[in-house]
């Protein structure tokens, strides 16, 4: 645990040092305070779902920006030789480093609370779908981050983690897409259950189901234990 | 030496694909002993060490650290290496009490013993005048020492050091060295170097790879002596052979004579004289020879490393553990 801990703190420590956490923070919440103004305006209602449905597309994005470097840079800047030979499991390196991305997801999500004061002193808001949509957001992060570092961790180059992952990740936002061109019931349910944007829906719009929060939960888990198998693998 | 190794090779191999980097490597380190790893570049110095340290595994063989297996038991080992890979491993944004905070806690030191610990092994690497400064801003020769500092936190039993002092001028390098001996007295350092007279000055054996296959483990008498008889004179002249012999051995600082007749030009000798290491052998040589024979030319060599490994590669073309 001490080990997960200090890679985490750091994980923080270099985040901040760099220019990438303060970058994302800036973009995240300029797109959301826009996105957020912009629906408000546009339909008069005093509710989340455009903006989170926005907040989405944006993470998509910007979480290839926060997890590219996780182990890219180390591998890049031989620092991973250090690391990979100090009494840490990889499970504690993946995991310390995760947690510091999370960190910054957490730190973006609390700050596009903001946009919740005006919500709320000129309307009346339904609470329960605003945390549920939060809850999906923080929930879609978990897997977005989970998925970039294991891109991150496959190859040296930030930029090429970087894209990848964005591919990837907006591959299974818009995954959901296919379902229309399927015949076949099966497979048009399971090209639905790999959508990241339909589970991102149903919690917006208030529906906290088991089932989605599985499935990300299941998706982060696998990326994490690719990452790990990966690390071990490299051996 | 205690009687059971610190670090233990037993018939190491390591392949990359069909290519195989290092072949059927053994040697032992003991608590207490400096072993130099002497190889040029692409030698397999690097990749032997990182395997030791647990970097990357071997494709067959053990390595036992501490008798940890590194195999099955890497971060158990882990703890009880110190590690100084080729390129200092430096998170440049960090500073350096912060990068050596960490890996001190990764390593275990308690944390109310970690500010006595960072000041320890910055005396020790002479980093004191930098502590706070962030790592991007330091010479090359912090950085090293940097390096230097964050494998000897914790006082590991085990300490690994590639090429430590690349990149230090002199002074520094004289320090660098004496921060390992006084280490080595009691724990197990491995030290990979290509450069001679390191490996003399401080280890107590010093193996000798090659393309991936240990060449020899020697005393660094023994590594010494390869370096004395490499320093030769070599000359082509006319004249008659018994007389040229007797005229060199004369000569003081000659300590053999090879004479033989030259196959391409009838008449010319070839003669390899083996002679001291000291500066000015050449020069009495050729003020001897010139004035009884006609000399066409006169060439020193000097002991470099490839020399020496020319010298025991002929005498000892894939050699085991000698000690």
């Amino acid at each position: 645990m001490s080990g997960t801990l200090a890679v985490y703190q750091k994980e923080m420590a270099t985040y901040f040092r760099s220019p990438i956490a303060y970058y994302v923070v800036a973009v995240f919440l300029l797109g959301s305070g826009y996105f957020f103004l912009y629906n408000i305006f546009l339909s008069g209602e005093t509710a989340m779902a455009g903006t989170f449905q926005n907040m989405g597309v944006l993470l998509m994005t910007l979480a290839p920006v926060i997890s590219m470097r996780l182990l890219a840079a180390e591998y890049n800047a031989g620092t991973a030789e250090l690391l990979l030979t100090l009494p840490l499991t990889p499970w504690q390196i993946v995991v310390g480093k995760f947690l510091g991305a999370v960190t910054i997801l957490l730190l973006i999500t609390a700050g596009s609370m903001v946009d919740l004061i005006p919500l709320y002193l000129f309307g009346t808001p339904e609470t329960t779908t605003i945390l549920s949509g939060y809850l999906g957001f923080v929930l879609l992060g978990l897997a977005s981050l989970a998925v970039g570092q294991l891109f991150s961790t496959l190859t040296h180059n930030q930029i090429v983690a970087a894209l990848l992952s964005a591919a990837v990740l907006l591959a299974f936002w818009w995954v959901g897409h296919l379902q229309s061109f399927q015949a076949s019931p099966g497979v048009r349910a399971f090209v639905a259950y790999l959508s990241f944007s339909r589970h991102f829906t149903d919690f917006i719009q208030g529906l906290v189901r088991t089932e989605s929060v599985v499935f990300y939960l299941v998706v982060s888990g696998i990326a994490l234990t690719l990452s790990v198998a990966y690390l071990q693998w490299r051996r | 030496m205690s009687a059971s190794p610190t670090i233990r090779l037993d018939s190491v191999s390591k392949r990359y694909g069909s290519r195989t980097i290092i072949h059927d490597l053994s040697f032992t380190v003991g608590r207490g002993e400096i072993v130099g790893f002497l190889g040029p570049n692409g030698a397999g110095k690097t990749t032997t060490m990182r395997m030791i340290a647990g970097f990357t595994a071997a494709t067959s063989g053990r390595i036992t650290v501490a008798g940890h297996d590194m195999a099955t038991d890497n971060v158990s080992a882990a703890r009880l290496v110190g590690y100084l890979p080729e390129r200092p491993p430096l998170y440049d944004v960090l500073d350096v009490s912060a990068y050596l905070r960490f890996v001190a806690r990764v390593k275990g030191v308690r944390r109310a013993a970690i500010h006595g610990e960072i000041e320890r092994v910055a005396a020790a690497c002479r980093l004191e005048a930098v502590l706070d400064d962030e790592i991007f801003k330091l010479s090359k020769g912090y950085r090293q020492r940097l390096g230097l500092a964050q494998a000897l936190l914790g006082s590991p039993e085990v300490l690994l050091l590639d090429e430590p002092t690349a990149g230090l001028d002199p002074g520094q390098i004289q320090e660098t060295r004496e921060v390992i001996r006084a280490f080595g007295a009691d724990h197990a350092v491995l030290l990979s170097t290509h450069i001679l007279a390191e490996a003399t000055l401080i280890c107590q054996r010093v193996a000798i790879i090659n393309h991936g296959r240990l060449l020899a483990i020697d005393s660094p008498a023994g590594l010494q002596r390869a370096m004395e008889e490499t320093n030769r004179v070599a000359l082509r002249v006319t004249g008659a052979a018994p007389a040229l012999r007797d005229t060199l051995l004369a000569v003081d600082g000659v300590r053999a004579v090879d004479v033989r007749a030259d196959a391409a030009e009838p008449g010319v000798l070839t003669v390899n004289c083996q002679v001291d290491a000291r500066d000015g052998v050449e020069a009495a040589i050729a003020r001897a020879v010139a004035g009884r024979f006609d000399l066409h030319r006169l060439e020193r060599s000097q002991p470099t490393l490839e020399n020496v490994f020319l010298r025991y590669v002929q005498e000892s073309p894939a050699s085991g553990e000698a000690a």
